[in-house]
């Protein structure tokens, strides 16, 4: 079974994006192909930005993400809307609001609620984490 | 294809979940997705008339209402008895008992909340 992961969850206001780290390594481990992309919606897209610094001692939410997609090839997409509005911009985003920076981190890409759509459509369950 | 719900149960005002909840259902809808929202708690405010919300509460997300008819969601669903006084709210929802509330998110294939 193959699953896609929809994360409208804040990961600073809750464990959402964490959860659904844990969920995607357990699921991994018994079946390597398992988990066709991950969507962050809402304030979830915040988990895409490169610019925030947390301190030492504390999980790199950032950089957990980023290593278990490149581990295991997994898509990692940001709502495009719902990243723009709370300041998470590609490269192209920027230049096409004449942007002198971009914040999108490596590993994540923008596109719009159709390809959650084109996820829901392609794999057998789509689970919630907020 | 798969039927989905999108149950709100948040203000409409306090943050952007329900705006978020309602363009999913829209572009489910615009890729002819079967698609029907539930209300309950807090997003039941969606339904009061007469709203004029100002630029710092956030879009009239009411207005949005009348148009769902459009995108062929036609079925919005509450909590009957509702906190939502009858006389004042928008008409197009259908109210369930409390047993037809509770068999409702076994329905569909799958359940998304906002």
């Amino acid at each position: 079974m193959q699953y896609t992961l929809l994360i409208t969850g804040s990961p600073y206001q809750s464990k959402a994006c964490h959860t659904a780290l844990r969920f995607i390594r357990a699921c991994i481990e018994k079946h390597p192909n398992a988990i066709k992309g991950v969507f962050f919606y809402g304030d979830a897209v915040l988990v895409g930005s490169q610019i925030p610094q947390p301190p030492r001692d504390e999980i790199n939410l950032l950089q957990a993400w980023q290593d278990i997609a490149q581990e295991h090839n997994i898509p990692l997409y940001l709502c495009i809307a719902a990243a723009v509005r709370r300041g998470i911009i590609s490269e192209e985003e920027s230049r096409r609001y004449e942007l002198k920076q971009h914040s999108l981190a490596e590993n994540f890409q923008l596109e719009g609620l159709g390809t959650l759509v084109e996820l829901i459509h392609t794999t057998q369950k789509v689970i919630q984490f907020r | 294809m798969k039927h989905t719900l999108i149950h709100l149960n948040s203000s409409p005002y306090a943050n952007l979940s329900c705006k978020e909840g309602l363009d999913l259902a829209l572009v489910l809808a615009t890729f002819e997705q079967p698609v029907d929202l539930c209300l309950s708690g807090s997003a039941l405010a969606l339904l009061n008339n007469n709203q004029l919300p100002t630029a710092e509460h956030g879009k009239n997300l009411h207005k949005l209402l009348d148009g769902l008819e459009f995108y062929d969601i036609e079925n919005i669903y509450i909590k009957s008895p509702s906190s939502v006084g009858e006389s004042q709210h928008w008409q197009g929802t259908k109210p369930l008992n409390e047993a037809e509330w509770h068999a409702l998110f076994s329905q569909y294939q799958q359940v998304f909340r906002f």
